[in-house]
């Protein structure tokens, strides 16, 4: 298949710091991909930079056949691609289906006149999107009694579901999970590798994931791509990945991969657990 | 504070300051404000069953809270007003005035508590009928009394419905504006020019008033587009620039020179009479009841009322709105929002504009109203004064917005007034030679105001009413851990 995302050459630097060095990078349509590295090695730059919030310093990012660097970040949600965030950002005094009505912003047609004297047009088109929110919130699996707390008060693991709903909300071709799993516990990461899964099965959304949890990596790429210190180490099937000595070095430390012994991270963070 | 003891005490200290600074047939009035706010806050927060039951519960908190203003009147009329006017003449009157108040404090309060019974939108609807009466009573209430207060409860609402206007910007869409009244000025110069002999144009009042909230919507877009991109603090101080510069700008504009290439186009034209203004502005023409006059207030108040309600009607649409959420998702997090394709830029553009177009609308109703508009009258206190009423009302809540506006306006316009009037008074009775030096009036006027502003921030800093999550950001010292839990979380 074509790929859907190609990024050729992208550099970012701050100030005198290279937080991204000359990645190319190809996502085929269709597939989940994840992008892993160490604390600090630009996974998240790579998204932001993806995703309109930073401009590369060099090279050009081409998604579905249109060039998207240049573009501002609600432009490249409506191009199709849509993120969730590391560090939750929902907008934490709206209620969950009030943050999943946002996400749908770009779908919607209303303007200030339609607002204003909101014809059966606006009231219809309004009427689908609460539909469609309530939905997702389902999909994503959070209750219908919790959808008109606020998103502040949801539990946490609630609060990443509310986040990907959201990033649904915005019809993406392709979707990008930074951490999707981060501070869950095993069955709530079971579980939302399940989701992740089914999001791609029956949606047909290219996905790609930045995720510190090896199994859930191991589980379900298919492709991983490492990054460390800004540059492309290793690129592959996820076991040819897990086997880079590369890459065991990069995590654990120079030596270690002769060793074979768990470095620094410890929880399930090797790539050849 | 037990709740039903707070609604009695606020009731009360409303009502009774109301009677000791006006005193007079102002007691009545005091009473029925008493009674009003006693008997909502009561229904809000204490559930009754039967309408009868209602009743009583809250005229039993309405007569406690009509015990102040009773007092109140009975200090004003027995030991003060001996004291400022020793030939002031009518104990009847006084205590008239003092029973009545109390009165009416049990019964509206009553009322209030009685329709709160009824299933739950009814209760709702009810309520804001009941309030509804009352303003819609108030100009026969006013002539009763003989208070003579609606000329100056025509511009409280004009300011109120500015504030409405202000909240949008501020509120709804988390932009520092500091120079709101540069757009109200806009608004009334627009009108004055467009419906005033004094370009010759005397346009009808009905189509200069659109044409004003249109040009004022076009400044706040002209304004707007080069600084809504800039980060808010400049956006601050840039506001607050045009707020200066607007008054300033008209103050000179009465001797306008256009040169190009040498040759004077314009000279010495006269745009916008400079410090003397412009009058006198058209007013409006109905039929019944031909041209409103500046004697008849009746009209305007009525005029004022519906433009009112038609504006709260369209907020709260637009609140409800894709574009509402827009704002919020904005006020909330920028970046997320733009990430979820929302064009930052484009929705602050809007909500500016929208802004500056209820401010440009208010501005051509209140030229026409008090026909002559100055430079003086658009300076910065009033961009200030605007939003302190947003501010003490409570972000972001229509129904704070207006109360914190009824709030600082009446009090400004009103009741300050008298109390400066009252304490001067006082003053100069008094053997002490500082005191009768002091002019109370002006330098003590904007203290006070002050001085309740800085109480307010800092026992209430939400408002009075705030939004139910505006509330929850100023009190949510332990969430905050809890968010920085995660955060670490996550990282680890
Ligand atoms: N806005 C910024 N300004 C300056 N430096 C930045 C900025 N954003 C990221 N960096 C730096 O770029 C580097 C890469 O950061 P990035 O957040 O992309 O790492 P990451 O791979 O996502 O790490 P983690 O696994 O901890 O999330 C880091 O050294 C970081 O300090
Ligand atoms: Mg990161």
């Amino acid at each position: 298949m074509a790929p859907i995302l190609v990024a050729q050459g992208i550099v970012k630097q701050f100030g005198g710091l290279t937080a991204v060095n000359k990645v190319d990078f190809e996502l085929e349509a269709g597939s989940i991909s994840s992008l892993i590295g160490p604390n600090g090695a630009g996974k998240t730059t790579f998204f932001n930079m993806i995703t309109g919030l930073y401009v590369p310093t060099s090279g050009s990012f081409i998604f579905a056949g249109q060039k998207i660097n240049g573009l501002r970040p609600h432009e490249v949600t409506r191009a199709g691609i849509g993120r969730t965030f590391q560090n939750i950002r929902l907008f934490a005094h709206m209620s969950a289906r009030e943050n999943v009505l946002v996400g749908q912003h770009t779908r919607l047609r209303t303007g200030l006149i339609g607002a204003l004297l909101r014809p059966k047009r606006v009231r219809d088109e309004e009427a689908a999107a609460v539909t469609k929110a309530n939905d997702l919130l389902d999909y994503v699996g959070l209750s219908r009694q919790r959808s008109s707390d606020s998103a502040k008060n949801l539990p946490y693991g609630d609060q990443r579901r509310l986040e990907i709903a959201r990033a649904l909300a915005t019809d993406p071709q392709l979707l990008l999970l930074d951490e999707p799993t981060a501070g869950m516990n095993p069955q709530e990461t079971d579980d939302l590798t399940k989701l992740i899964r089914r999001i791609r099965d029956e949606r047909k959304i290219t996905i790609l994931l930045i995720e510190h949890d090896m199994k859930v990596v191991m589980g379900i790429s298919e492709k991983v791509t490492v990054l460390d210190h800004g540059a492309k180490i290793s690129e592959g099937l996820p076991y040819q990945v897990a086997s880079d000595e590369q890459v065991i070095e990069a995590y654990l430390g120079k030596g270690a991969a002769a060793h074979g012994k768990s470095g620094r991270k410890s929880s399930a963070s090797s790539p050849s657990a | 504070m037990n709740k039903t003891t707070r609604a009695w005490l606020t009731g009360g200290i409303f009502g009774g300051l109301i009677a000791l600074i006006s005193g007079g047939l102002v007691g009545f009035l005091a009473g029925i404000i008493a009674g009003m706010v006693t008997g909502l806050l009561v229904a809000k927060h204490v559930v009754q069953r039967t309408p009868m039951e209602g009743f009583r519960r809250g005229a039993q908190n309405g007569l406690i809270a009509g015990m102040f203003v009773l007092v109140g009147q009975l200090l004003r009329g027995l030991l003060i007003n001996p004291i400022i006017d020793p030939h002031h003449a009518g104990l009847h009157a006084v205590y008239t005035a003092a029973l009545g108040g109390l009165v009416l404090s049990g019964l509206v309060a009553g009322l209030f508590g009685a329709v709160n019974t009824l299933p739950a939108p009814r209760n709702r609807a009810w309520s804001v009928g009941l309030i509804v009466l009352l303003v819609l009573a108030y100009p026969w209430l006013d002539q009763l009394l003989e208070l003579r207060f609606m000329n100056e409860i025509i511009p409280v609402i004009v300011f109120v419905l500015m504030a409405l206007g202000l909240n949008i910007v501020v509120g709804y869409a988390g932009l520092l504006d500091l120079g709101y009244a540069a757009f109200f000025a806009i608004g009334a110069y627009t009108t004055g020019l467009l419906a005033s002999p004094h370009l010759g144009v005397n346009m009808s009042i009905w189509i200069a008033i659109w044409i004003s909230a249109a040009v004022a919507a076009i400044f706040g877009l002209i304004l707007g587009a080069p600084t809504l991109p800039l980060r808010g603090d400049y956006l601050a101080i840039v506001t607050l620039g045009f707020g200066e510069i607007v008054p300033i700008a008209v103050n000179n504009l009465d001797k306008l020179n256009i040169n190009i290439l040498g040759y004077n186009v314009v000279k010495d034209f006269d745009l916008t009479g400079g410090s003397k203004g412009l009058n006198p502005i058209g007013r409006p023409w109905l039929p019944f009841i031909g041209e409103f006059r500046a004697d008849s207030p009746i009209p305007w108040y009525y005029l004022i009322l519906i433009i009112m309600a038609f504006s709260i009607f369209f907020i709260m649409r637009l609140r409800d709105s894709r574009i509402g959420r827009a704002w919020m998702a904005m006020r909330e997090d920028e970046l997320a929002a733009s990430s979820m394709g929302i064009d930052i830029v484009r929705t602050k553009l809007m909500a500016f504009s929208m802004g500056a177009t209820f401010s440009g609308f208010a501005g051509a109703f209140y030229g026409s109203y008090i026909s002559a508009i100055f430079p003086s009258s658009f300076a910065f206190d009033v961009s200030v004064m605007l939003l302190c009423m947003v501010i003490l009302g409570g972000m972001g809540n229509i129904t704070g917005v207006i109360v914190g506006g009824l709030i600082i306006q009446l009090a400004d316009r009103l009741f300050l007034p008298q109390l400066s009037q009252l304490v001067q008074k006082l003053f100069e009775k008094s053997d002490i030679a500082v005191l009768k030096e002091l002019n109370f009036a002006s330098d003590f006027r904007v203290l006070l105001f002050g001085l309740t502003l800085v109480i307010m921030m800092n026992i209430r800093p939400e408002g009075l009413l705030p939004s139910a999550d505006v509330r929850a950001e100023l009190h949510s010292g332990d969430d905050d851990d809890a968010v920085v839990a995660t955060g670490v979380k996550q990282t680890v």
